[in-house]
């Protein structure tokens, strides 16, 4: 009962800690840079992370195996991984645009994790016979993080798409679009029209292309990252197939989506290899990505079709 | 499939073009002459040094260029071998020259054939292509239910209800996509993927390689300054630079005023070995699917079976080995529960004998916990319900057959029937036992009203309408796969290739230049992966580039250009 008290709080900091984040970055890009804030913004989200750690060893314990067994679990992890993702620029001094699309995922997944929908899902379950193996920590952490680092190079992505656009998408008078994205439109917004008061009107293309060039950069990088822990996540779950249902490739649902979410990012990033395809046209297979990797990550999972379905799984022959 | 690291190298091609002409019939397809033609007359104001390393090179090619006509056609003319040797460049564009020179155009035709496939298999839009295509079929094939019996297709993509308009029944049988996965449409795109992966291995990644692993200094500061990053440091100096450099990881080249480092360059080899390895994966798949054997058996506590009798070939490549005389014994069936009943492990104990009965083997096998024998592997896969042994009136024991009521799902449920009174009179009544599991058996008397729960073993009997019943024992059966698979290996070996060489594929390959003018030195670099981390790189590190003049002016801040 206390590990589940505990869990409460901790994710319930975790939640309120990220908003506050949000709010400030918010602050920041409306009013104006206070070096305070942003600094406090920092250490929110080293509070989350930290919050968000506590959470998953509290259920670690108390359940005595990994907390990667069913999909809230996974989904916890997936907010930690992208704050790990957030973390990390911090930590090598890069002032990159990462925050803006990794904060509001993480509340976006936390509010997913916690909201009604997945509520039979907290309580922490036993271990099915198939999910004991060595092969869980590598083979499931491996493709949260593969998740967690394609979600964000891809959403980049989908910035730089949106910037590119942004003529066309100014007119967005119901944005039922993904908030995450709108957050970088008033971020873009905010940055140019600060440009448009001042003198230098000419540079507002420059400062744009520049941004759009970062964009593509970083998405490039953090998918080539996040292509390889799925790649890995991929192989150990064979591996791991090899050992538990009788063949490395079983053509599961699953299994065959996260081959695909693999092709396109494969695709990814043979676009990239032409350089008159970058930017855009490799944006675009990006953006495509991220619809397939919540396809992959959930849709299979709530159709609960195939062998990778845990929330009804069973010892079943192929 | 174009090799990742294709994008940055404009210059590379260049290299090798302008300066290294006999080089350019290995890597050029018809396709991409003209922009590396175009590149070539965009830079021609570059000035490389790779004088000291030609005359190798076109040793090497020569060589080379022999040799693979001698393969392609044994008739060709001597001719035509000094032909294609010297005109280097020819072989792309100048067409009429070689016809006019070797006769037999049938001869060439089929000497050039392969060549042209390559180049049409290497070409990037087409790998896309394919990769979407693998990746779109994957998709539907887990849209259409897979492996079910024609009629169901029949009533799910009706005729006069298309799906989308026009996808009906016809469409999925005639394509085989009610077997999607081993349908010919997408074998037969797996096999394009690798032959393009194949064509372009060999026609762009390998050509790609020789050309970074030369290094060559620039000797123009225009040259350094075109660069992706360039920079200028006021009094500095050069070797300053490389030792920075050289502390940084970097390879270091000093010839003169001419500075030469590079970084990374695993990571540029590195996309042939995913290719490779890919390629690996690929072959295994293939051997797995022709040379395996599959079986599954459902083994009741006590029995046995013969490992040959239950194994299957999928293949023609499948040949049996002497371990299928193997006798299997299941000593014993259990499973462990947690203490909210419900399971928790599945194990098998399994004795191997040879066909001397003599015991070669024993082990207890679980989920994720298979047995191997001689190329042979048990998986515990499923479990059932063989029989309850009961004692009726301190008599028996009897078994009772177990009938599974409900299989499918992840609740099971088992019944069986023990009969009281006349079992010949046409309206038999006994008593039901149901079990869900070896744990509990739930009794109902005759009535079929609910009398009690028991646990088998537990020796405590039960009392209905008079008979006095004691659950002894229940038996179960385990659900055993069984296959051999000779593709393990060579697909595990590609996996492990696979995994190394994509992490290897992240590291960026940096080169920098930088040339002493005077008391100045120019500075510049790229890098085909880490762009956006290169220039922070090289400003922090030509921020420690010491000064070398007593000045009192700090050096100007780095400024990224181009």
């Amino acid at each position: 009962m206390i590990s589940s008290i505990l869990e409460h709080i901790l994710i319930h900091i975790s939640f309120s800690v990220v908003s506050i984040v949000i709010t400030i970055r918010l602050l920041i890009l409306l009013v104006n840079e206070i070096p305070g804030l942003y600094d406090s913004s920092k250490k929110g989200i080293i509070t989350t992370f930290v919050c968000i750690t506590g959470l998953l060893v509290t259920r670690w314990i108390y359940s005595r195996h990994l907390p990667l067994s069913d999909l809230y679990e996974s989904f916890i992890f997936l907010s930690w991984s992208l704050s790990i993702i957030h973390m990390v620029p911090y930590l090598k001094k890069h002032k990159n645009h990462l925050s803006a699309i990794t904060a509001p995922l993480v509340i976006l997944i936390q509010g997913f994790a916690t909201s009604g929908f997945l509520t039979e899902m907290h309580q922490s379950r036993i271990l099915v016979p198939a999910l004991k193996s060595h092969w869980l920590m590598m083979h499931v952490s491996m493709m949260v993080l593969g998740y967690a680092a394609l979600l964000c190079g891809s959403l980049l992505s989908v910035a730089l798409i949106v910037i590119t656009f942004r003529k066309i998408i100014r007119t967005f008078d119901k944005s039922n679009n993904e908030s995450f994205s709108f957050g970088e439109i008033q971020y873009i917004n905010e940055r140019n029209n600060v440009l448009w008061n001042t003198p230098f009107i000419s540079s507002k293309n420059y400062y744009r292309s520049q941004l759009i060039q970062q964009l593509d950069h970083w998405s490039y990088r953090i998918i080539s990252l996040g292509f390889i822990f799925l790649t890995m996540g991929i192989l150990s779950g064979a591996v791991w197939a090899n050992e538990a249902w009788g063949s490395y490739w079983n053509w599961d649902p699953k299994e065959t989506w996260a081959f695909i979410t693999w092709t396109i990012f494969a695709i990814y990033l043979h676009i990239r290899t032409n350089p008159n395809l970058e930017g855009v046209n490799s944006a675009i297979v990006a953006s495509l990505g991220f619809l397939i990797i919540w396809i992959c990550y959930l849709g299979v999972n709530l159709l609960g079709i195939g062998l990778h379905s845990y929330g009804t799984f069973t010892l079943t022959s192929n | 499939m174009v090799a990742l690291t294709l994008s940055p190298t404009k210059t590379l091609f260049l290299n090798s073009h302008l300066l290294h002409s006999t080089f350019k019939p290995h890597f050029i397809n018809p396709y991409s002459t003209k922009t590396h033609r175009f590149h070539s007359s965009r830079f021609l104001s570059f000035n490389l040094v790779t004088c000291k390393l030609k005359s190798p090179q076109d040793i090497k090619n020569k060589d080379k260029n022999i040799s693979k006509k001698i393969v392609l056609s044994e008739a060709a003319p001597s001719l035509a071998e000094k032909d294609g040797d010297g005109g280097g460049g020819g072989e792309g564009n100048g067409n009429g020259e070689v016809k006019a020179k070797s006769g037999g155009s049938l001869m060439r035709l089929v000497k050039r054939f392969p060549r042209k496939v390559l180049g049409v298999l290497s070409n990037l839009p087409l790998a896309i292509g394919e990769m979407f295509a693998v990746a779109a079929l994957m998709a539907l094939g887990t849209f259409i239910d897979q492996g079910e019996a024609p009629d169901f297709y029949f009533q799910k993509y009706p005729e006069d209800n298309p799906v989308l308009g026009i996808f009906t029944w016809r469409w999925v049988l005639t394509l085989g996509f009610d077997h999607m996965y081993s349908s010919p449409v997408f074998l037969g795109t797996l096999v394009l993927l690798g032959a393009s992966l194949l064509a372009c291995t060999y026609t762009t990644q390998i050509p790609l390689v020789k050309v970074a692993r030369r290094w060559n200094f620039l000797d123009s500061s225009e040259a350094i300054r075109k660069q992706e990053y360039s920079d200028t440091l006021p009094r500095a100096s050069v070797q300053d630079l490389g030792v920075l450099l050289m502390g940084a990881g970097y390879e270091v080249f000093l010839k003169g005023p001419s500075l030469y480092a590079f970084k990374g360059l695993a990571g540029r080899f590195a996309p042939i070995g995913v290719h490779l390895a890919m390629l690996l994966i690929m072959a295994g798949g293939t051997l797995s699917a022709a040379g395996s054997f599959r079986g599954s058996v459902t083994v009741p506590q006590g029995l046995n079976f013969v490992v040959g009798d239950v194994l299957g070939p999928t293949g023609f490549l499948s040949t049996p080995t002497d371990a299928f005389n193997t006798e299997v014994h299941i000593n014993r069936f259990y499973m462990d529960y947690y203490d909210s009943g419900e399971v928790s492990q599945f194990y098998t104990d399994l004795s191997l004998f040879d066909l001397n009965g003599k015991e070669i083997m024993r082990k207890t096998i679980s989920v994720n916990d298979p047995l191997r024998y001689g190329g042979i592997t048990i998986y515990q896969t499923d479990w059932s319900f063989s029989a309850l042994q009961i004692l009726k009136d301190d008599e028996g024991p009897f078994n009772l057959a177990m009938a599974p009521l409900k299989i499918n799902g992840d609740k099971k449920l088992f019944g069986t029937f023990l009969p009281v009174g006349d079992a010949e009179s046409p309206n038999v009544k006994g008593i039901s036992m149901l079990a869900r599991d070896l744990q509990s058996i739930v009794i109902y008397d005759l009535e079929g009203k609910f009398s009690g729960v028991r646990r088998p073993g537990s020796k405590l009997p039960i009392d209905i309408d008079g008979s006095r019943i004691v659950i002894v024992d229940a038996i179960g059966s385990s659900g055993l796969d069984l296959k051999t698979d000779p593709g393990v290996p060579i697909v595990y070996a590609g996996f492990g290739a696979l995994m190394l060489t994509t992490c290897i594929s992240f590291l960026s390959h940096s080169r920098i230049w930088a040339l002493q003018d005077g008391t100045m030195v120019v500075v510049g670099g790229k890098t085909n992966r880490a762009k956006a981390e290169f220039p922070e790189e090289m400003d922090r590190l030509l921020d420690r580039v010491p000064e070398i003049v007593e000045s009192s002016r700090s050096k100007e801040p780095d400024n990224v250009s181009g």
